[in-house]
């Protein structure tokens, strides 16, 4: 007798981020983080196929849907041997879908509108780009904000960079981390909004691979997870994921970007959530 | 002019590749100490991205290409400082087990019975994967072989992985997949949990497993271990670990513990830091191990269009079968 029949479709259903709920702005409230897709084609960009970055992020980040899944027992990062705390995420990450594509002038004031309304709301925008072109977009509506970049082009010197791509994108790299988290505490004005954009191109680029910016000297998952944890325990307002292309020429199968992007965003939505590090949830190694 | 274009080429190597470029022959025939090479190309217990059923023959092709590029006279390993000459008849190639698409208890009994074979002919299996569920069945023939050849026998057990597969059971997918293969092994007469390590684990793990194992006596080292302890210390100590009270090694290679940046043709990919180097520090750190029997898993080249993950792979091979495949001449 067989022990099993055949296998179904790990990516059967509603596709979510996270496997989160699906909700409508008006159900949105304060505390939570709002999942929105930007499935936006940038023609500038050297290859087609910023677009689907929305939908691959939400693939790979079905993998870390544990919350909704009671088939298993709360995770635990094997790495740092701690507990993850799921409990109450399922109440707070909810996803809105995509911004509809089409007319453009529509896409951006829809986009506008929306993160300002979340914003207006106390809630904190996960917007998973694709092109770049709309972080502008995103920074208008929230009047007076401060940007975090992590990689990308380094385009307003009044902005908080981590590992930009200029010529001095190895310093932050490279210098004290603790260092630099107090320079980041020092520029932060918790008056105004947050907004941080997070770009593939932070990664090294035999890491992150599908990206359309590659580089050396780039960071490593452990650097951008630790920023990400630092940056989440901020009130953020928005934070948009870009230079994801998970249809480079010939490496349409190859899910690293993505991975790299939703693992260590993982440690924003924690941190932002209020799951602190807890002593107490240290699981300890059994000799 | 036509005349004077050489036809003379050398023979190709079809059809198909073996392992290595090593001899073909039947289980029956292996010799007691050689390395007997089973197939599994099955893919049907994986959970969402297929193509390991392509990696026994890409292991077959990168090894034998990579074979072809290393000398056949005598040779200077830098590593080790010694000058080696290739050991003749080291290794046979078994071909493939039948794999049943549709069931996978067909599959189980077809890959057991062959490294049952090989192991109580008292040759070393090693099963070509395959997603990891079919380290299952290779382990079960090589366990009921070793029952028969050493009755009170016991195997230590390590996996190189960068997930645990210590589910008992994964949703629609049953008992019997790529995330069971570690509990089945588990569950074996002559394996005990205190005696089964892992290696390179990453991420988020089940936190019920992981007491499970711990609390058994299984050990966990995290990729995280192998950066702050070091690729040598970590398999000294798994290997110690493993190897109480234990006449021989099972090891289980899933080459997924590599960091997906530069091995991305498996079904899991994980972000574990691990590069080549500190994987073959790790396995190098147990090419003296009493291996009894072995497998390397997932495999998948169809999700590698550059082609790099199956020859990583056959690089794996290389270092963990050092011992087997030279014979040590002089040290410089």
């Amino acid at each position: 007798m067989p022990l099993r029949s055949a296998p179904l479709p790990r990516m059967a259903g509603h596709l979510s981020f996270m496997r989160s709920q699906s909700k409508e702005i008006c159900d949105v409230k304060s505390g939570d983080l709002v999942v929105i897709g930007l499935p936006f084609e940038d023609t500038n960009a050297p290859h087609a196929g910023q677009s689907l970055a929305s939908r691959a992020l939400r693939e790979t980040s079905v993998y870390f849907g544990w919350h909704a899944n009671p088939q298993f027992s709360h995770p635990v990062d094997i790495d740092a041997r701690e507990s993850i705390q799921t409990d109450g995420l399922h109440e707070r990450l909810c996803d809105l879908g995509d911004i509809p594509i089409g007319d453009d002038k529509k896409s951006h004031d829809l986009l506008k509108k929306v993160t300002r309304q979340i914003n207006h709301i106390g809630a904190c925008a996960i917007l998973l780009g694709g092109s770049n072109q709309m972080s502008d977009t995103v920074q208008s509506s929230l009047p007076k904000s401060q940007k975090v970049q992590l990689g990308g082009i380094l385009r307003n010197e009044n902005d908080f960079h981590i590992a930009p791509m200029q010529s001095d994108f190895n310093k932050i790299c490279k210098l004290n981390m603790s260092e630099q988290f107090n320079n980041f505490s020092q520029w932060r004005d918790s008056s105004k909004p947050l907004f941080v954009q997070f770009d593939l191109s932070v990664f090294e680029t035999s890491l992150s691979v599908l990206c359309d910016q590659p580089r050396l000297g780039g960071c490593n998952l452990d650097t951008v997870t630790k920023w990400l944890s630092v940056i989440g325990k901020q009130k953020v307002s928005a934070i948009m994921l870009t230079g994801l292309n998970p249809d480079r020429p010939g490496m349409g199968v190859i899910k690293v970007g993505q991975r790299l992007m939703v693992t260590s965003l993982l440690a924003f939505i924690y941190s932002r959530l209020g799951f602190e590090s807890d002593p107490k949830t240290q699981i300890q190694r059994k000799m | 002019m036509i005349a004077n274009t050489n036809t003379a080429h050398a023979s190709l190597v079809q059809p198909g590749y073996r392992l290595f470029n090593e001899q073909f022959c039947d289980v029956s025939e292996v010799n007691s100490g050689q390395i007997g090479v089973v197939g599994m190309p099955s893919d049907w217990t994986h959970s969402s991205r297929l193509g390991t059923r392509f990696g026994p023959e890409a292991l077959r092709k990168a090894t034998t290409l990579m074979q072809s590029m290393r000398p056949q006279n005598g040779s200077f390993d830098p590593d080790t400082q010694y000058r080696t000459l290739p050991a003749v008849g080291w290794l046979v190639d078994c071909g493939d087990a039948e794999i049943t698409a549709d069931n996978v208890d067909a599959t189980t009994q077809s890959i057991a019975a062959m490294t049952e074979e090989l192991t109580v002919g008292g040759a070393i299996p090693l099963a070509l994967g395959g997603d990891h569920y079919n380290s299952f069945p290779a382990c079960l023939g090589y366990s009921r072989g070793l029952s028969k050849r050493a009755p009170n026998s016991n195997f230590g057990y390590i996996q190189i992985d960068g997930h645990l597969d210590f589910s008992d059971r994964l949703g629609a997918w049953g008992t019997h997949n790529h995330a069971t293969n570690a509990r089945r092994i588990s569950e074996l007469p002559n394996v005990n949990v205190s005696n089964m390590v892992w290696v390179g684990i990453t991420g988020w793990v089940d936190s019920g497993e992981l007491a499970l194992i711990e609390g058994q006596g299984g050990r966990v080292f995290s990729a995280n271990d192998v950066h702050e302890m070091g690729a040598e210390e970590v398999m000294r100590q798994a290997l110690a670990h493993a190897m109480q009270g234990c006449d021989e090694l099972y090891l289980s290679i899933d080459i997924d513990a590599m960091d997906a940046g530069y091995l991305p043709g498996t079904g899991s990919i994980v972000h574990s830091g691990i590069t080549p180097r500190k994987y073959y520090d790790m396995l190098d750190g147990l090419s003296d191990a009493p291996l009894g029997g072995l497998d390397i898993v997932e495999v998948s080249p169809p999700l590698d269009p550059s082609e790099r993950t199956e020859f990583l792979a056959a690089e794996m091979l290389f270092r963990i079968l050092r011992k087997f495949r030279t014979q040590t001449e002089v040290s410089l």
